[in-house]
């Protein structure tokens, strides 16, 4: 499979006019473009990556950068989440295998769409996936790890300076449950940090989505 | 006017207003951007109450791109400025600092043409939720309502088709039995595959008929108190027979067979032929199985162990749903529905208990179930909504 995005005249277009519509706010333009990318790019993790989690980490920079507001930029990750259930008809759909993930955010992080595009990777490779959201608080997810025994937990992390909050929270895990592997991604590693986790057994850090369908096809899958 | 009224009294009505009711952060620095003081709403949204703090350890600022000397020095502009606050998330605003004698005042607002377009965006998605919402109420009612429809029909389709099975078999046993001797042997292996087939089918169709009773709801359980030497009297004779045809050898290790629980026998003799003709399945010419019975801690539990090529984990976790075959392979080319166990699951559900398996690849396996003794069961139905 080739993991490379290798953007086209029509995808740049896209993108622009995307990331134009989630800066003023303007769900029923961002819409019509991922509409439109379905019709010429079926493939899933492409418009997860290419459009959603690029625009997503851009609007993030501009914020960090002063240059958008909060508020633009929880109306940016709205929309966007708002964009996915235009996916599910397609995703939902697919075949399970008996292989199941959980995936949630870390303590404290309330930005749940990276994690969300990770549930629906495993959802369209066959895993049966519990999605926990935002902010869940450790002692609630080694519960529920507890309960389903996923084969994999699958941890996001959106903003850097929740990776204490993050670190804690897989120790905990790994402390209750020896064995269960752990994967760690998202935006809050852009700027380093993973290097901690690696002394942690059975930890991975995966940088991309095209790393985890790597990850997730030599653990078991059933897509394409 | 007031002609005792003076631009002093003007100056503090409009401080009074700033510091009291205005929808705007007020927060008066001195030369080192230190908080000097604030009005009611920076006191109340930015962190502990801001005054004491310096300036830039309440602005958030990742990208260490902000030089707030150089934003003071420049009165004129106005400047986004995103601000920690007392609840935790951050907040942006649109700031303008005011030098004054000693120090500086700094006013900041939040966008209303944005809050405006969040309100409306707010209000649309809630919309777009409700009617996403209806629909999806309606196509679970629909669901339901076909789901319904293909409990029926495969009821009737089972019910109907069993009479001709009968039929097959009945016919085919008496054509060996009384006129086997006139056949010659190739007409009596035809006879004889007629008969096994029909036999399968049989099979086929009682999972189905099983299967769209409990589906449908309607899985009645007619529970009498009986010893586990009568449950067992039905299973160790069949389960015998089909032992002997595989030269399997069928271990019976009931704990004590006078020890009475209150079951739907049938029901219950049904799960235990399941789990030990499966074990027969998967199990070698010269293999033994185990038919254990055990009190434990307030439940009877069956188990029944064989020396088979075992399940992975991942055939385990799909073992109790239907059609699930898994990977392992039947001794004899044996055929199933892949319905057994999932209706096995329902049958011990139904009696309050539990199912589950315990294996390794390649070293058997181990299919158990418990079923609460008679005060559990009644506390267990009791708590149950």
């Amino acid at each position: 499979m080739d993991h490379e995005l290798t953007p086209t005249a029509a995808s740049e277009d896209a993108y622009h006019c995307y990331l134009d519509g989630l800066l003023a706010g303007d769900r029923k333009r961002c819409k019509v473009v991922v509409e439109g990318w379905l019709e010429s790019n079926p493939d899933l993790r492409v418009l997860y990556e290419g459009l959603f989690q690029r625009s997503l980490y851009e609007v993030g920079s501009l914020w960090e950068h002063s240059r958008v507001s909060v508020a633009t930029e929880h109306l940016a990750t709205a929309i966007t989440e708002s964009m996915l259930a235009l996916v599910y008809p397609r995703l939902l759909s697919q075949n399970h295998i008996a292989k199941s993930a959980l995936v949630t955010c870390a303590a404290n992080e309330y930005h749940q769409i990276g994690a969300k595009m990770t549930a629906d990777i495993f959802e369209m490779h066959g895993w049966r996936c519990w999605f926990l959201g935002a902010n869940t608080p450790a002692s609630d997810l080694v519960e529920f790890i507890g309960e389903k025994h996923p084969d994999v937990v699958a941890l996001s992390l959106s903003l850097y300076f929740n990776q204490d909050a993050l670190f804690s929270m897989v120790k905990t895990i790994r402390e209750a449950f020896p064995t269960v592997p752990m994967l760690l991604g998202g935006q809050g590693f852009l700027a380093g940090g993973s290097v901690r986790f690696e002394g942690i057994e059975a930890v991975r850090y995966l940088s991309s989505l095209a790393k985890l369908e790597e990850w997730i096809d030599s653990h078991g899958s059933d897509a394409h | 006017m007031d002609p005792m009224r003076t631009d002093a009294t003007d100056a503090a009505v409009a401080l009074s207003y700033i510091n009291e009711t205005a929808p705007v952060l007020a927060i008066w620095l001195d030369a080192e951007l230190c908080i000097v003081e604030a009005n009611a709403l920076a006191k109340k949204l930015l962190p502990g109450g801001a005054i004491g703090r310096n300036l830039d350890q309440i602005v958030v600022d990742f990208a260490a791109s902000l030089d707030l000397r150089d934003l003071i020095s420049r009165p004129n502009e106005v400047h986004m400025l995103t601000m920690k606050s007392a609840a935790g998330l951050p907040e942006t605003y649109h700031f303008r600092f005011f030098p004054l004698v000693a120090g500086t005042l700094a006013l900041g607002s939040l966008d209303f043409a944005e809050q405006q377009r969040m309100r409306n965006e707010v209000l649309e998605l809630n919309r777009e939720l409700s009617n996403l919402t209806r629909q999806l109420h309606l196509a679970n009612a629909e669901l339901r309502e076909l789901h319904e429809l293909k409990n029926q029909f495969l009821g009737m389709a089972a019910h109907d088709l069993r009479k001709p099975v009968g039929i097959i078999m009945t016919y085919s046993e008496f054509v060996l039995d009384e006129a086997g001797d006139t056949l010659s042997a190739e007409h009596h292996e035809f006879i004889r595959s007629c008969l096994k087939a029909a036999q399968g089918m049989k099979v086929l169709i009682d999972d189905f008929l099983d299967i769209s009773v409990i589906e449908s709801g309607h899985l009645r359980l007619n529970q009498i108190r009986l010893s586990v030497g009568e449950i067992l009297e039905g299973v160790s004779e069949m389960g015998g027979v089909l032992a002997r045809k595989k030269k399997v050898t069928l271990v019976l290790q009931p704990a004590d067979r006078g020890l009475r629980v209150r079951v739907d026998a049938p029901k219950l003799q049904q799960v235990l032929l399941n789990l030990v003709g499966n074990a027969i399945e998967h199990s070698q010419p010269g293999q033994t199985i185990w038919l254990a019975i055990d009190q434990r801690a307030g439940e009877l539990v069956f188990s029944v162990r064989d020396e088979g090529q075992g399940l992975s984990t991942e055939d385990q976790q799909a073992l109790f749903k239907a059609f699930a075959s898994g990977r392992t392979r039947k001794t004899g080319g044996e055929r199933s529905t892949g319905l057994g166990l999932m209706i096995a699951r329902k049958i011990v559900e139904a009696h309050c208990g539990r199912i589950w398996v315990e294996s390794q690849s390649g070293a058997g396996a181990t299919f158990s179930f418990s079923i609460p003794l008679e005060a559990e069961v009644r506390a267990l139905q009791e708590t149950r909504p």
